[in-house]
């Protein structure tokens, strides 16, 4: 690739290198650092003059450090006169904060305003959490999928993944999830968390999305929503055997009490937890396209082996997060079986050990690709349905 | 000086919507003359003074939809360059709000291109309802308030249909899982959802319904029905799977193509939409067809914004 540049910004290097090597070209020299009172300080210390320029930075824990990071830099490039500027960004900082909801800020917009004014003529970004946030530029976006690769790996990977199903953790993630579920032509199920319904009115209306013989009446469901919550303690407490756990699951599954869980919030708020759909003795590919805290996953994982019959939980997302403790929680917790991330988002290495259950799925292969069709001018769709 | 005045235009798309949110309001609508010159040019001449005015103009995206939206963009304008304080522009139906994203390669977003263009226009300040995708909001730069038919809704669900405690919400497809759920919870009923199955390319996509309805009365909603495909398939797949009635509640009642022969045909008991679009005709001919008035959320939001009060209470109350 002839007059073209790409830098690296510090949020996530292994990717970079990755995707540099894939390329063909090394990554081009700039000085990165911090002054002593935490300004950031950038110097491109190659001519990018009439160049094309690839700007790869991810987010990290220090989100604002690279955000402030990729702006100086774009700006740096504008003013050495490049040609043309991509910011490529596997991880869209802010992506989470895309609507209002009362009087919030829409940041996801501000961050594209951001990125504009410092000069960027073109996005590169994958697995949007909102694929509306395109229109939140003037400047053309190009949102890849990580859906392709990770389809690939789930058929090469999991055995007797045609048993499957696939699971959307919340009813907002369900047009993400179902379009793997086509991809790997399985079915398709949700989990619903319903918070009104645990208050003092949900206690006295059961939840009958579960088997009819258990409609009939108030003081039944009452019952088996205070034994549900015990059962979940005991589980907890007791490590019981995998095959124990499955066997207490489908003999209540037999019962048919047991198609909702009582679960806490992280402000103590308790929520009851239904699946819509059916995962009887299959696996489950619960899926989102960020993970960052676990609970809601580990509340999910949890529903479905211990009351709903799945055979194993594999939780599959784009970008890992996974901030605080999640990994320890997920490594922890015996109804998950796998996770599956990819490499758009930076893991310490700490974390990666801490948790014997995690997958890191390789994408740079497709942020490279999309990179050099930019670069020459060829059509990016093609990216879109397939993985390399 | 008259600081606290307010003016309420609107253009030829609804004017009947227009008239009770001003009988709401409690005010006449301000006089404006909208017609189009022999070569289909729309001319627009506003006739009363808006100077320092805070002015609302009314104007839905329906019908002859770019017709519509050529008005408003005019309508506004005239009101900028006639001094107006403040310009609301209160758009009950956005139009282009489906063409939100890139869904496709090379796909134009020209909900945002619309957006750009109130803004260019000189619009300070945009009400609208039930937008298709919330993220529709960050396209503009101005502030945008997203009201809800939610309240609406659920009110009509409760006085209207009289076996709804044995109702189940469902969703048609899995982009309205969200909208669905929200408002099973706030009823306390259950859910389910139907998935559009396209497991090859070429295939006839096969509808897969997620939970159980049998033996319940199902409500389908979702915030806008067109030609009403979806729907009358949806409701079709909810009767085979045991559902004894099927209801559809809808935001935005485009219905536009076949869609009344759909659902004069389908096993939908009644299909309820509210009048941020018209439907006098279709009224006619179309007996299942019921209304959910809108006009008191709209006439309350511009109250409230006139004033500076807060708006969030219309999220989640229909105003008395």
């Amino acid at each position: 690739m002839r007059n073209t540049q790409v830098f690296a910004g510090s949020s996530h290097p292994e990717l970079t290198s990755l995707v540099s090597r894939r390329l063909g070209i090394p990554v081009a020299d700039a000085n990165l650092k911090k002054f002593s009172n935490r300004e950031t300080s950038v110097e491109i210390c190659t001519s990018v003059r009439n160049q094309d320029i690839f700007i790869i930075q991810s987010g990290s824990a220090a989100i604002n450090d690279n955000l402030i990071e990729l702006s100086i830099m774009i700006q740096a490039c504008r003013m050495g006169s490049a040609k043309r500027i991509t910011a490529v960004l596997p991880y869209f900082p802010y992506c989470k904060q895309s609507k209002r909801k009362g009087r919030t800020c829409i940041t996801a917009k501000l961050v594209a305003n951001m990125l504009a004014v410092a000069g960027v003529d073109h996005i590169i970004t994958m697995d949007l959490h909102a694929s509306q946030m395109q229109g939140f530029f003037q400047r053309p976006v190009d949102n890849l999928y990580a859906e392709p690769t990770i389809a690939k790996w789930i058929t090469q990977n999991v055995p007797n993944w045609q048993n499957g199903v696939v699971v959307s953790k919340n009813a907002g993630g369900a047009k993400r999830v179902t379009s793997l579920a086509d991809a790997l032509r399985l079915d398709f199920a949700l989990i619903h968390k319903d918070r009104s319904r645990s208050g003092p009115q949900g206690l006295n209306r059961p939840y009958s999305g579960m088997p009819s013989s258990q409609s009939d009446g108030t003081v039944r469901s009452l019952v088996t929503r205070v034994s549900n919550v015990e059962n979940d303690e005991t589980e907890e407490g007791v490590e019981e055997s995998g095959e124990d756990a499955m066997s207490v699951s489908l003999s209540s599954l037999n019962e048919m009490s047991a198609a909702v869980s009582v679960v806490a919030d992280t402000d103590g708020e308790e929520s009851t937890i239904t699946l819509v759909g059916d995962v009887v003795g299959k696996v489950v590919f619960l899926t989102d396209d960020i993970i960052d805290g676990c609970q809601s996953f580990l509340d999910a994982a949890n529903h479905m082996v211990k009351k709903c019959g799945a055979e194993k939980v594999y939780i599959i997302a784009t970008h890992g997060v996974l901030s605080g403790d999640s990994v320890n929680q997920i490594a922890a917790c015996d109804s998950v079986y796998k996770l599956v991330v990819t490499n758009t988002f930076p893991l310490p290495e700490e974390k990666k050990l801490a948790c014997p259950k995690l997958t890191v799925i390789d994408i740079s292969n497709t942020l490279a690709e999309a990179i050099r069709r930019t670069h020459n001018g060829e059509s990016v769709s093609y990216l879109f349905h397939n993985a390399d | 000086m008259a600081d606290n005045s307010i003016k309420i235009f609107t253009g030829n798309s609804h004017p009947e919507l227009a008239k009770l949110v001003a009988r709401r309001i409690g005010l006449e609508l301000g006089k404006v003359n909208v017609l189009k010159y022999s070569n289909q040019e729309t001319s627009v001449t506003i006739g009363e003074s808006v100077r320092d005015e805070d002015v609302f103009i009314i104007q839905s995206g329906c019908g002859e939809i770019n017709d519509n939206l050529m008005e408003l963009l005019i309508m506004i304008n005239a009101c900028k360059t006639a001094s107006a304080r403040r310009i609301t522009a209160v758009i009950p139906c956005f139009p282009y709000a489906r063409q939100d994203k890139k869904d496709k390669s090379r796909a134009p977003i020209t909900a945002k291109l619309t957006a750009n263009m109130l803004t260019v226009a000189g619009a300070d300040h945009v009400i609208t309802m039930d937008l298709h995708a919330s993220q529709i909001q960050g396209f503009f730069n101005i502030p945008v308030d997203n009201l809800y038919c939610e309240p609406s809704m659920i009110k009509y669900i409760r006085t209207c249909i009289p076996e709804w405690t044995n109702a189940i919400i469902v969703s048609p497809d899995a982009g309205g899982a969200k909208r669905a759920t929200s408002i099973a919870d706030r009823l306390n009923l259950d859910f389910a959802l139907i998935h559009k199955e396209r497991k090859k390319a070429n295939e006839v996509s096969r509808m897969v319904l997620v939970g159980d309805v049998r033996g319940k009365i199902a409500i389908l909603v979702d915030d806008m029905a067109d030609t009403c495909g979806t729907l009358g398939l949806a409701a079709k797949t909810l009767v085979e799977n045991g559902a004894e009635k099927v209801y559809a509640i809808v935001a935005h009642g485009i219905l536009s193509g076949k869609a009344i022969k759909v659902i004069n045909e389908s096993v939908i008991e009644k299909m309820v939409v509210t009048n941020t679009i018209p439907h006098d005709e279709k009224m006619s001919i179309c007996p299942k067809i019921d209304i959910i008035d809108i006009s008191a959320t709209l006439g309350e939001a511009i109250r409230r914004t006139h004033n500076g009060e807060s708006v969030s209470y219309l999220f989640s109350n229909v105003p008395e």
